[in-house]
């Protein structure tokens, strides 16, 4: 009984719902990193992600003309750099302008530049879906026979495996550069008090260069992630994920890398395991209804918690 | 090809004000959409019809021309009312040829063309929600058979391949949960065994909860989805977890982007079906000499469905002898359901000198017999689709 409950869990609802939450964290971290530091929900953060996942694709495609057979991951790194060079040109021509606008014309801006990235991906690659990765991806035999000697059968795909350690590599790297580097340290100062930030000798602009940088690079990893999973790509799959990453961003507390992390694991892990079946046989929800459930968690957080999980800002 | 289609539009326009030297029809398709790749061809077939009439003596004595118009309904209920009410009030059609999808054929039957007193004859619409809409007008037809006997057909294919239990998961649309509906009542009436039956919501980026869910009960899954929305996830999910060993499925699935996406080696215990012709009849083999001519592909899903309905609308606009939409929807039981000299696919000529001389006939169309009942549906035949050599074999369920 035991056994089987943990076979069960482990790899049908709590690694699937890993998986998820890691995708959705790194989303995360961009929405709530432009939403403290420039104070605006980026609409079109999801397009990015979806653009990366196109450019990772044609690398790879390209490469493969010329004999190469490259990992997505690796093709990942030229497409992260194209997506952050996106980014900061997005911000430079159509955000920058409304800096000192009220906030609504830069959140009414993003939703067109939502727009016009993805019609541009459907104009260049077409509307249709496109294969990422082809086949079916069958559980790691090393992992599945070593785990089965201690009576915990583990069934990870590779692909699990590099989404899992790529998450974990990417938050290292983000933890060192925001506590430990200069800039990190100007991006929370100017997170906290932009006014206050100024006049201690920062320059803000740079801190806003730098935010579209990280913001891009972790919008990249989670579009590369997010199409390693599904195994396709549509030019409708970031804006589909956004809505879950603007409530992990919100659960985490908006402006807070950390808590937006926490927040994707925590709508990942909900989503997934609100399905199992915890009371006798039928699921608890009926899957149909799970992207209900990361609503209703925002939605409750908004209500008696609007500052989030990690106390962030309050609009 | 739209520059064709905008000026002869204009051209028609322009004229229709002065001279009736020409009939026409309403050519509503989901040109663009989710099912673009599907349509282009069934649209090539309306062509054909009209070609074949017009070259043939065009309509009534003076040799009036047939022109059906075409718009994009899109595959969506708001923009099938917008071009349908193009068609019925600006354009003024006798009929309507299409739309595609079950959901924008009800909405434009609901809203438009049923209150204008206008025949829609539905070339791919399958949905059971169909037969019974009309309230007593009798303006609903179609060319293709309904879901009611495609859940059924799958049913038993299922019982023929030694299936008793199996699991059920529908994306929450129209067309996917009415067949869902029909094929569990019909397994379950056979004696079969529903473990599970769950609504999903498509579009998601996993589906391997409720593929686990389901799984528990069955290594049997009955898949109702769009290939593109949620069909392919919820195959690989299950694949993977190796949660269903054999899988059936609707014409919803059926494409080459499965086999593509999954791999032709992880589908050799799927199935899938579709709506059908026989190939082996008189009517079939004079569609499929007409088709190669034309370069049409005969045998894709709908396509001589498309054929026969805009033939039909012809020979019953023929039948009428003039333009008139009320007198529409009787003749086209006349000329379809006989009796009478029996029409091929092609033969506007012959049929039309018997019409021509009092006589009476009875189309024996590509796609089937093409008999409507009082419903105004057809009967149909389905095939079933497994992978051979990486692409999808139809045999035909006899």
């Amino acid at each position: 009984m035991w056994e089987s409950f943990w076979f069960e869990f482990i790899n049908f609802y709590f690694i699937p719902g890993l998986v998820l939450g890691c995708i959705y964290a790194l989303g995360a971290i961009g929405i709530t990193l432009t939403f403290g530091i420039l104070r605006f929900a980026n609409f079109a953060h999801g397009e990015i992600m979806m653009t990366s996942s196109y450019l990772t694709w044609e690398f790879v495609l390209v490469a493969s003309s010329f004999g190469l057979i490259l990992h997505p991951i690796i093709g990942a790194i030229p497409a992260s750099i194209c997506a952050i060079i996106l980014a900061l040109i997005v911000d430079r021509l159509f955000y920058k302008p409304f800096r000192n606008s009220p906030t609504i014309m830069i959140v009414i801006a993003s939703f067109g530049m939502m727009l016009i990235i993805r019609s541009m991906v459907q104009v260049i690659w077409g509307p249709n879906q496109i294969t990422f990765v082809k086949g079916i991806a069958k559980p790691n035999p090393i992992i599945k026979d070593f785990t089965s000697s201690f009576d915990i059968m583990l069934l990870i795909p590779n692909k699990h495996i590099f989404i899992l350690l790529g998450t974990i590599i990417i938050m290292l790297i983000f933890n060192y550069l925001l506590s430990s580097t200069k800039i990190g340290k100007g991006m929370r100062a100017v997170s906290d008090n932009p006014n206050l930030a100024e006049v201690s000798g920062i320059n803000v602009e740079n801190i806003v260069k730098a935010t579209w940088v990280v913001g891009g690079f972790c919008a990249a990893a989670a579009g590369v992630f997010l199409a390693m999973d599904t195994q396709f790509i549509e030019s409708t799959m970031g804006f589909r994920m956004l809505l879950p990453m603007f409530a992990a961003a919100i659960l985490g507390g908006i402006g807070r890398p950390f808590g937006a992390v926490a927040g994707g694991l925590i709508i990942g892990l909900a989503e997934e395991l609100s399905a199992y079946p915890w009371l006798g046989d039928g699921p608890v929800i009926s899957p149909g209804y799970k992207s209900g459930v990361a609503f209703s968690i925002m939605v409750i957080m908004l209500i008696f918690r609007p500052s989030g999980l990690f106390r962030g800002r309050v609009f | 090809m739209m520059k064709k289609i905008l000026i002869s539009g204009m051209v028609i326009a322009g004229l229709s004000s002065v001279a009736y030297s020409d009939v026409k029809i309403g050519n509503p398709m989901a040109r663009t959409g989710p099912i673009p790749e599907l349509v282009k061809p069934m649209s090539a077939a309306v062509d054909l019809a009209v070609e074949h009439v017009n070259d043939q003596g065009g309509l009534f004595s003076d040799g009036q021309k047939y022109v059906a118009v075409k718009v994009d309904s899109a595959c969506d209920p708001v923009a099938a009312v917008d071009a349908v009410t193009k068609l019925v009030n600006v354009e003024v059609v006798t009929g309507i040829v299409g739309p595609v999808c079950s959901g924008a054929t009800i909405a434009q039957a609901e809203s438009v063309s049923i209150p204008a007193g206008v025949v829609t004859l539905s070339v791919s619409a399958s949905s059971p929600a169909i037969s019974e809409m009309e309230n007593g007008t009798d303006l609903v037809f179609r060319t293709a058979a309904s879901d009611a006997y495609q859940g059924i057909a799958l049913a038993e294919l299922a019982m023929s391949k030694g299936i008793k239990d199996i699991a059920v998961s529908y994306a929450n649309d129209d067309y996917n949960a009415a067949i869902a509906a029909v094929f569990s009542k019909a397994f379950t009436s056979m004696g079969g065994k529903i473990t599970g039956n769950e609504a999903h919501e498509p579009n998601k980026a996993s589906y391997r909860s409720e593929v686990n869910t389901l799984g528990s009960g069955s290594d049997n899954l009955a898949l109702f989805a769009y290939y593109g929305s949620s069909g392919i996830t919820i195959m690989r999910n299950a694949l993977e977890t190796g949660a269903f060993e054999n899988f059936i499925g609707a014409d919803g699935m059926l494409a080459q982007e499965v086999i593509d996406q999954l791999g032709a080696e992880n589908l050799g215990n799927v199935t899938f079906t579709t709506s059908a012709s026989d190939s082996s009849t008189d009517a079939f083999k004079s569609w499929r000499k007409h088709a190669d001519a034309a370069g049409v592909p005969a045998s894709d899903p709908f396509v001589p469905n498309s054929y026969d309905a805009a033939f039909l609308m012809a020979l019953a606009i023929e039948k009428v002898g003039s333009a008139d939409r009320s007198k529409i929807a009787a003749a086209l039981r006349e000329v379809a359901n006989g009796p009478g000299e029996k029409i091929l696919p092609g033969e506007w000529k012959k049929a039309k000198e018997i019409l021509a001389s009092g006589g009476s006939i009875d189309y024996v169309g590509a796609a089937g017999p093409q008999d409507f009942d009082k419903n105004g549906d057809v009967a149909g035949l389905f095939s079933k689709n497994t992978v051979v050599d990486g692409k999808w074999k139809p045999v035909v369920i006899k």
